[in-house]
C-alpha cells in the first residue's frame, strides 16, 4: 500500500528530451496504466520509477520516501518485463526465490512464499522446470510470480503481454486484473494497446512525446477527452475528426457548427465551457459507434456514401472513402450490408459529439 | 545506469595493473634502455641520448629486416585468411562429422610450437621427410629440394608453417562471425532467386566484413611478433633471408650483446605497430560496427 | 539447407583438403614413432607402418624427464588459465556493462597490448624477475603467460557478456543482487560456454609458449614440455625416431584434454551465451 509520487520528473538522453518535466501521483491500490504510441517515453518513465534509469530532473517518492537516488532493489518495487527476463539457467522455483534470497530470507520461508505464489498462478507443477521448457504464457506467469513473492509496494509492468498471441493475451489480461483485485496492490502498467489500458486501468495516463496528454478513469477518457490526440487514441475504430466552422452558440451551452464534408449546417455540439471564446475554424469529433443509422423517412443529420464495408461479425463498419485518413467511419447494426454507392442516412446520438480547437484542444 | 565508479574501478583495476606491470613497464624500461649504451644484460651504461636511434635508422640490416617483416605480415595475412575463410565456409555447412571436424581442426594450434617446428623440419627434410617423395610422386618435383636452402624458399616455407599453425584458430573465429548471420537472410535470398555466389557476395561477405577486419588487425599484430617458429626453424637464415625484426632484436641482444641497440629496434618496431593498430582500430570504429 | 550436386562435390573436395592438411602431418608423426629406424629413413616413405617397435619411446623415457615436464606444463598452464579468468571476467564485465570515465579508451589500450613484440618485454621482464627472485620459477612463467592471454581474454569475454539480454541483468538488479552477486550467480552461468572457451585459449597459449620458458627456466626440474622437448631435439639432432616419439608424447596430453573439452571451445566461440 503505497502512494507513488512523481514531481517534476524529466529525462534527457544527451540533448534529446524524452520526458518533459511532469507530475503524477499514483494512489495506493490503484491500477495506473500509462499508454501512448511507441517512442512516447512511457517505458522510460516506468524505468525511472524502477530505478533502472536515472532522472534528469525532479524527484520520485514511494510511500512518502524519496527514492530518487536509490538502487532499484531499495525502492520496494518489482517489475515484469516485456521479454520476461527470466534467468534461463535457474528453475522456476529459483527464479522466483532469487529476489527473496538476495533479501536474506531463510530457505524455508522462501519455499513457503514461492509455493503460495505458485498456487495463485497455477505453477505448482512447473516449479522444477527451466524457463526453456515452459510455454509463453507460463513464462509470463513465472515473471509475475517473481514479483508477487517479494510483496512489493508497487508492481511495475512493461508491456508484459506484447509477446503473447491474441488468445493468451486476453487470458493473461484477465488474470492480471484478478491479481490486482486479490492483492489490492498498487500497479503501474505500460502498454501501447488502448484495449489493455481500458480493461485493466483504474486510471489511465495518456503520454505523447514525453508529455502527459490526459489523466483520468477509462470512462473519463472515453467520454470526455481533453484533446484530439486522446480522442483519437482511446476507442477503436478511432473517433471521426472532421474540419468544421463555428457559426454561433445557442443558449443551452452548445456551439453551432457547419460541417461541409457532411453537408451539415447549424449542428449543435455540447461545449465543456460555454463561456469560452470560440474560434471560427474547429474540429468536429464523433465516434463511429455514436452514429446511428436512421430508418427510411426518419429525420437524419446527414448521409454517407458507402465506399467500403468491414464486417467483423459482431460489428459492421461503413467507410465513406477507401483510405482510412479521409474516411468517415460509422458503425452499422449487425447484419446490415449496404452496397458500395448506397447512400445511408445517419443521426448523431445525443450529447456524443465533441468540438476541438484547430490546435486540438477540447472546447 | 546509476552505478558507482568505484565498483567499475575495482573490477577493471586488477587486470589493468597486471598489464601495466608486465607489459607497459617493460616497454618503458626498453625505452630507457634505448637511450643508453648498455651491452650485456645486467651491465650498466651511460646516457647517449638519441645516438642509438641515429645509428639504427641508418643501419642497413634494420631496413632489410623491416622489409622482410612487412612481406612476412602481408604473406601470412593472405595465406592465413584464405585458408581460414575456406575452412570456415566449409565448417559452416552441415555434414556428418561436423562436430568432430570443428573440434579437431584446431589441432595445429594446440600443439607446442617447438613440436610444430620439429614436425615440419622432419617432413620437409631430404632424409626421411614425407614432403619430397610426395611431391615427386605427384610429378611436381623431379628431385628432392632443400626447402630451407635458399632464402626465398625458406621464407615461403615458414609462411606456410606459420599459417598452418594459425589458420584453424582464425577459421573458428570467422565461424563465430558466420553463425551470427541469421539464416532467415539466406532463406530470403534463396526465395529471391540469388545464386550461391550472389548469396556469398551480397550477404555473407558484407556481414562478415567487421569480424574479418578485427581478425586481420589482430592477425597482423600476432604474425608480426612471431619469433619462436622462425628462430627454431632457421635462426633467421639462410643468409638473413628470414631475419624479421623480432629475430634481429633477439640476435642483437643475445648474440651480439648490444642491449641498447636491441631495445632501440624494439621501440621502433612497437611504435610502428602501435601506429598501425591505432589507425586500424580507428577506421574500424568509423565503419561503425562498435556498439 | 539443400545443396546441389556440384556444390556437394566442392564441399567434399574442400573437406578432404583440410583433413589432409591438418591430419596427415600428425598421422605421419604418430605412425612414424612406431616404425623401426630403417623404415623411417627409407627412400620411399610408407603411409602405413610396415614395422612396429616401442624402442623410441623406451629410449626417450629413459633418457629424459618427460613426466616432470608434463607436470610442470600442466601446473603452469592450469594456473595461467585460472588467473587469466580471475582477472578477465570482472574486467570484461566492467568494460561491457559498467560505466566509467575513459572506458572505450582503456579498452582500446588493452588490445594494443598485442602491438608489443613479445621480445621487447623479454629483456626488461627478465631484469624485473631477477630483482624479485623469480628467475627459474614457475611463478614467472604463469605471470608471463597471463600477461599474453589477458588482453584477448578480456576482448572475448566482453563480447560474450554483450550477447546476454539487458533485461536479465535489470531483473537481477530489481531482485536486489549486488553487482558481484549478479556477476557470479547470473552472468557467469549464462556465459559458461564462452568462459570455457577463454579458459582453453589461455591454457593453450601457455601450453605452447616457448621463448619465455626457455629464457626464464634454468633448471631441468622446472622445464615445461616445449623447453624440455627442445632440449631433446638439441641432444638427438637426427634421431628422427626418438624425436617422433617425443612429439607424439608432447601432443598426447592436449589431445586427451581436448577430447573432453574441445567441443566447448568451439561452441563457446560460436555461441558464447545461451539465449
Amino acid at each position: 500500500m503505497a502512494v507513488t509520487e512523481l514531481k517534476g520528473v524529466s529525462k534527457s538522453f544527451g540533448v534529446v528530451r524524452v520526458i518533459e518535466p511532469l507530475d503524477l501521483t499514483v494512489e495506493s491500490g490503484e491500477f495506473m496504466v500509462i499508454v501512448g504510441p511507441s517512442g512516447c517515453g512511457k517505458s522510460t518513465l516506468l524505468r525511472m520509477v524502477a530505478g533502472l534509469e536515472t532522472v534528469s530532473g525532479g524527484s520520485i517518492a514511494i510511500d512518502g520516501v524519496d527514492v530518487t537516488g536509490k538502487e532499484p532493489s531499495e525502492r520496494g518495487v518489482a517489475m515484469v518485463f516485456q521479454t520476461y527476463a527470466l534467468y534461463p539457467h535457474m528453475s522456476v522455483r529459483d527464479n522466483m526465490a532469487f529476489g527473496l534470497e538476495m533479501a536474506g530470507l531463510p530457505k524455508a520461508e522462501r519455499e513457503i512464499l514461492v509455493r503460495k505464489a505458485a498456487e495463485t498462478l497455477q505453477l505448482e507443477d512447473y516449479l522444477d522446470r527451466k524457463p526453456k521448457q515452459l510455454s509463453g504464457g507460463q513464462r509470463q506467469r513465472v515473471a509475475i510470480g517473481r514479483t508477487i513473492v517479494r510483496d512489493p509496494k508497487v508492481f511495475l509492468f512493461d508491456e508484459p503481454l506484447s509477446n503473447l498471441d491474441a488468445e493468451l493475451r486476453v487470458q493473461m489480461r484477465l488474470e492480471i486484473a484478478k491479481l490486482h483485485r486479490e492483492l489490492s496492490a498498487t500497479m503501474i502498467y505500460v502498454t501501447h494497446d488502448q484495449v489493455e489500458a481500458m480493461t485493466l486501468a483504474t486510471r489511465i495516463v495518456v503520454l505523447r512525446d514525453g508529455r502527459i496528454e490526459q489523466v483520468g478513469t477509462p470512462n473519463e477518457l472515453y467520454t470526455d477527452p481533453d484533446n484530439t490526440f486522446v480522442a483519437g487514441f482511446i476507442g477503436s475504430p478511432q473517433m471521426n475528426l472532421i474540419p468544421a466552422h463555428v457559426t454561433g452558440t445557442d443558449n443551452k451551452g452548445h456551439a453551432l457548427v457547419d460541417v461541409p464534408m457532411l453537408d451539415v449546417s447549424g449542428f449543435a455540439v455540447p461545449l465543456r465551457d460555454p463561456t469560452v471564446d470560440l474560434p471560427t475554424k474547429a474540429v468536429f469529433g464523433v465516434r463511429p459507434e455514436d452514429l446511428i443509422q436512421c430508418d427510411e423517412g426518419a429525420t437524419s443529420d446527414f448521409t454517407l456514401t458507402c465506399e467500403l464495408v468491414e464486417d467483423l461479425g459482431s460489428n459492421v463498419f461503413l467507410y465513406n472513402a477507401a483510405s482510412r485518413e479521409d474516411a468517415i467511419v460509422a458503425e452499422l447494426p449487425r447484419g446490415t450490408h449496404p452496397a458500395p454507392g448506397d447512400r445511408v442516412p445517419f443521426r448523431v446520438s445525443d450529447g456524443t459529439s465533441y468540438l476541438f480547437s484547430p490546435d486540438g484542444q477540447r472546447l | 545506469m546509476a552505478r558507482k565508479p568505484i565498483l567499475a574501478f575495482a573490477f577493471v583495476a586488477p587486470a589493468l595493473l597486471f598489464l601495466a606491470a608486465t607489459l607497459v613497464w617493460p616497454l618503458v624500461s626498453a625505452f630507457v634502455l634505448s637511450l643508453q649504451n648498455v651491452r650485456g644484460i645486467g651491465t650498466s651504461g651511460q646516457w647517449v641520448g638519441l645516438e642509438n636511434y641515429r645509428f639504427i635508422l641508418t643501419y642497413a640490416a634494420f631496413w632489410e629486416s623491416a622489409g622482410l617483416s612487412l612481406v612476412w605480415v602481408l604473406a601470412n595475412a593472405i595465406v592465413q585468411t584464405l585458408l581460414a575463410l575456406a575452412a570456415a565456409l566449409i565448417l559452416h555447412q552441415k555434414f556428418p562429422g561436423l562436430r568432430i571436424a570443428r573440434t579437431w581442426i584446431i589441432l595445429t594450434w594446440i600443439v607446442p610450437t617447438v613440436v610444430v617446428v620439429m614436425i615440419w623440419r622432419w617432413l620437409f627434410s631430404t632424409s626421411g621427410g614425407m614432403i619430397n617423395p610426395l611431391l615427386i610422386q605427384l610429378g611436381i618435383l623431379n628431385r628432392p629440394m632443400g626447402f630451407f636452402a635458399t632464402p626465398e624458399s625458406a621464407f615461403a616455407t615458414l609462411v606456410f608453417i606459420n599459417s598452418w599453425r594459425w589458420f584453424p584458430f582464425i577459421a573458428l573465429m570467422m565461424l563465430a562471425g558466420l553463425s551470427r548471420i541469421p539464416t532467415e537472410l539466406y532463406e530470403a535470398a534463396r526465395i529471391d532467386g540469388a545464386s550461391a555466389f550472389k548469396r556469398f557476395t551480397r550477404i555473407t561477405w558484407p556481414l562478415l566484413a567487421p569480424t574479418l577486419t578485427v581478425l586481420l588487425i589482430i592477425g597482423t599484430l600476432l604474425s608480426f611478433n612471431v619469433f619462436d617458429i622462425i628462430w627454431l626453424m632457421t635462426q633467421g637464415g639462410p643468409a638473413g633471408g628470414t631475419r624479421t625484426l623480432p629475430i634481429l632484436i633477439y640476435e642483437t641482444a643475445f648474440r651480439s650483446y648490444r642491449m641498447s641497440e636491441a631495445a632501440t629496434i624494439a621501440v621502433l618496431a612497437t611504435m610502428l605497430l602501435m601506429a598501425f593498430a591505432v589507425l586500424a582500430t580507428r577506421s574500424l570504429a568509423r565503419s561503425g560496427d562498435e556498439r | 539447407m539443400r545443396r546441389g550436386r556440384s556444390w556437394n562435390a566442392v564441399l567434399v573436395a574442400g573437406l578432404l583438403f583440410f583433413v589432409a592438411l591438418v591430419g596427415l602431418p600428425f598421422w605421419w608423426v604418430v605412425s612414424g614413432s612406431f616404425k623401426i629406424p630403417q623404415e623411417i629413413i627409407a627412400r620411399v616413405p610408407t603411409m602405413f607402418p610396415q614395422s612396429f617397435t616401442l624402442e623410441h619411446y623406451q629410449k626417450l623415457l629413459s633418457s629424459s624427464d618427460y613426466g616432470t615436464y608434463l607436470v610442470n606444463s600442466l601446473v603452469v598452464s592450469s594456473l595461467s588459465a585460472f588467473i587469466t579468468l580471475l582477472l578477465a571476467i570482472p574486467a570484461g564485465y566492467a568494460f561491457f556493462r559498467l560505466e566509467f570515465k575513459g572506458r572505450e579508451t582503456y579498452y582500446r589500450i588493452i588490445l594494443l597490448a598485442y602491438a608489443f613484440p613479445s621480445i621487447v618485454v623479454l629483456i626488461p621482464l627478465f631484469g624485473m624477475f631477477a630483482k624479485a627472485g623469480l628467475v627459474d620459477t614457475r611463478t614467472a612463467l604463469v605471470i608471463v603467460n597471463v600477461a599474453f592471454a589477458l588482453p584477448f581474454a578480456i576482448w572475448m569475454l566482453r563480447s560474450f557478456f554483450a550477447s546476454i539480454p539487458k533485461e536479465i541483468e535489470e531483473a537481477a538488479r530489481l531482485d536486489g543482487g549486488p553487482p558481484l552477486t549478479v556477476l557470479w550467480r547470473i552472468m557467469i552461468p549464462l556465459t559458461a560456454p564462452g568462459i570455457a572457451a577463454v579458459a582453453i585459449f589461455a591454457f593453450v597459449t601457455s601450453w605452447t609458449e616457448y621463448v619465455f620458458a626457455s629464457v626464464m627456466i634454468l633448471s631441468d626440474a622446472r622445464r615445461t614440455i616445449p623447453v624440455g622437448f627442445s632440449g631433446i631435439i638439441g641432444q638427438y639432432q637426427v634421431d628422427w625416431g626418438l624425436l617422433l616419439a617425443g612429439a607424439s608424447l608432447a601432443i598426447l596430453p592436449v589431445v586427451i584434454v581436448f577430447a573432453f573439452i574441445g567441443r566447448w571451445f568451439v561452441t563457446g566461440l560460436t555461441e558464447g551465451a545461451v539465449k
